[in-house]
């Protein structure tokens, strides 16, 4: 730590608030202040709205089927990345940090011309069964799980990798099977972590936009999440009720927020 | 035989760990893996335990063949150098864990819990999560989680190497003790000499990769198959092309003996209740010899002094390397000096 003479130290602390509270503190309180502007009828308003609440609960759907594969693939592909040696690791730990740094605009375009009905490997073929990937549910749920893969995998792998394989060893001399040493000691070790990804994972999954906006076609009523219904509220001049929406979406991050800060001291 | 281990070799990339090993390790002992750092102790024992595969050879315990069996089946005990407890599971836990998962009945389990801990002097411990131990404590919870079920071997990794020398010296004679209660064929890993000498009925004295010899403590110190096994299980000093103990050493102020070499003094030392002298020979070689401080006053020792060094009857030595890189390929048996 380098020794900083009390002012210096003073400019440093304001000049970090002014930027925080610049950046995200007063304009999120503008929104929730807008919300509030008169009283709660503007909240019972859009949570009476069916529209809204379809939209909720297609976020919810989407989110719960996108944390709940993230979560599988990612302690699965954490594992063969910090416990396996095998050829294309390093490409594949690479790739798992593509979705940090493409836009989920470009994300959605991809999984479109991958996985629509017209061309693409399987899309046709499906489609002719009467299953649909694109403009429905399973592309969005798929383009939300590929915003939200590395945030998993990038909590469980430090700590795999500082818990090392002797506890895993030490349960197998022991007698235990694979499966019995992933249930009862590594997956235990990891627990924290696996909590704070998925939770990480919940709060992307809840907020993505752009992904989910080009591969679920924006159907209102019918494929629209709640981030969607937002804009298009706000479009439609219906500016209270995009600001109402907008704070529902918050309660869940701040929820979020709140289950990280509690986490925190366990992680050590 | 309870160990059967047969041309095993084990290769990291280019590197060989393990070169063709042979070793058989008999029921019911002792037995220490003895030798210096990165001469592949662990790596043996891992291929025993089946936590390493081998590249080629086989492993037999107790009469079947473990060399492709899954650790879990091999019925093997193994203790880590640094412990591995499982940190989220409180001591009792720790030990029942191989009982948990053969699904044994709660009750057995809790009585062979209880068993254990009594054995191993953790009983007021139960509930304590292992952070809450010492080292010492630890690694006597890693033995008793290992005894408890059963194994026909247990192997144990330097299981003192991480603590400090009054706690090991304690660990070990409590294991001695252990061992003669419990009589589980029990192979353990040191680089301690002193540790082999003093606990194992058998050691196996493991080198770059090799055995280099197997025997009791007598037997090897008595008659080391070569001059590597000489030098590490005590002090050596080398005098007319022969590796011999410092003690071993006779030191005479007047020619005496035929085979006797001149030699000037170089440095007296005295360390508590023994001397050490360095003296060189007329042949230029750098010889230590070691003699009780009462011994070195009658003779008047003093720097610069012309004495005359030779073997004492009955010494045991080995022919000394001839190159100068480690010169381990040169196999001499042991032969006591002519004189
Ligand atoms: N997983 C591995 N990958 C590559 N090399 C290894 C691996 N494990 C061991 N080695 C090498 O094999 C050699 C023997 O290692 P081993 O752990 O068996 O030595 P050791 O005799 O137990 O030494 P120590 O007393 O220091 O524990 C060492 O040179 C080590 O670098
Ligand atoms: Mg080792």
């Amino acid at each position: 730590m380098v020794e900083s003479t009390t002012p210096v130290r003073w400019l440093l602390r304001l000049l970090a608030i002014g930027y925080v509270f610049m950046l995200v503190a007063w304009p999120v309180g503008l929104l929730v202040q807008h919300t509030f502007a008169d009283g709660l009828t503007t909240l019972t308003a859009t949570l009476t709205d069916p529209g809204v609440v379809g939209a909720l609960r297609l976020t919810a759907l989407v989110t719960f089927w996108a944390v709940l594969i993230n979560l599988v693939f990612g302690v699965t592909i954490s594992m063969l990345l910090v416990r396996y040696e095998f050829p294309g690791k390093r490409l594949l730990s690479a790739l798992i940090d593509v979705p940090l740094s493409v836009s989920p605009v470009v994300v959605g375009l991809a999984l479109l011309l991958a996985y629509n009905g017209r061309d693409g490997w399987f899309g046709p073929t499906l489609e002719a069964h009467g299953i649909r990937l694109v403009f429905d549910l399973p592309a969005m749920v798929m383009a939300t799980c590929f915003v939200a893969l590395p945030l998993v995998i990038r909590e469980v792998v430090p700590v795999l990798t500082e818990i090392g394989d002797d506890q895993e060893q030490a349960a197998r001399s022991l007698g235990a099977s694979a499966p019995q040493t992933f249930w009862r000691i590594t997956l235990p070790s990891i627990r924290w972590a696996v909590v704070y990804g998925v939770v990480l994972s919940l709060a992307r999954a809840v907020g993505e936009f752009g992904a989910v906006k080009i591969v679920s076609g924006n159907f209102t009523g019918r494929t629209q999440t709640a981030t969607l219904v937002v804009e298009q509220q706000y479009q439609n001049f219906q500016q209270d009720a995009a600001y109402a929406t907008s704070f529902l979406l918050i309660l869940v991050s701040v929820a979020c927020l709140v289950v990280v800060a509690l986490l925190r001291p366990g992680r050590h | 035989m309870s160990i059967d281990v047969q041309h095993i070799t084990k290769r990291f990339g280019d590197f060989v760990a393990l070169d063709d090993v042979s070793v058989t390790i008999p029921s019911g002992g002792l037995t220490a893996l003895l030798g210096p750092s990165g001469g592949g102790k662990s790596t043996l024992l891992r291929v025993i335990a089946g936590l390493e595969s081998a590249d080629a050879g086989s492993v037999h315990i107790e009469g079947t063949d473990a060399t492709r069996l899954a650790p879990q089946k091999r019925n093997v005990g193994f203790v880590f150098q640094h412990y591995a407890v499982f940190k989220h599971l409180t001591v009792a836990r720790n030990v029942a864990f191989g009982l948990e998962v053969r699904k044994v009945p709660r009750a057995q389990v809790r009585q062979k819990v209880h068993e254990l801990l009594e054995l191993v002097h953790l009983s007021q411990f139960a509930d304590r999560m292992p952070s809450q131990l010492s080292g010492g404590q630890r690694q006597r919870m890693a033995l008793a989680r290992a005894l408890a079920v059963e194994p026909s071997v247990l192997l144990l990794d330097e299981p003192f190497g991480a603590l400090d020398a009054k706690v090991r010296k304690e660990l070990r004679d409590w294991l001695r003790r252990l061992h003669d209660e419990v009589h589980v064929t029990t192979v353990f890993v040191t680089h301690d000499q002193e540790e082999a000498l003093e606990v194992a009925d058998e050691i196996v004295v493991v080198n770059g990769g090799r055995v280099e010899q197997v025997g009791t403590p007598d037997e090897l110190y008595d008659a080391p198959a070569n001059d590597f096994v000489m030098g590490f299980l005590g002090e050596v000093t080398s005098l007319g092309g022969r590796v011999l103990r410092p003690h071993d050493v006779e030191l005479e102020t007047g020619p005496g003996r035929d085979a006797a070499r001149e030699a000037i003094v170089t440095r007296v030392l005295r360390i508590g209740f023994e001397t050490r002298v360095l003296a060189e020979t007329v042949q230029g070689e750098q010889v230590t010899v070691v003699m009780t401080r009462t011994h070195a006053r009658t003779l008047e020792l003093v720097e610069g002094m012309t004495v005359w060094l030779s073997a004492a009857p009955g010494a045991v030595s080995v022919a000394a390397p001839t190159g100068a890189a480690g010169g381990s390929d040169e196999r001499d048996p042991a032969v006591p000096l002519a004189v």
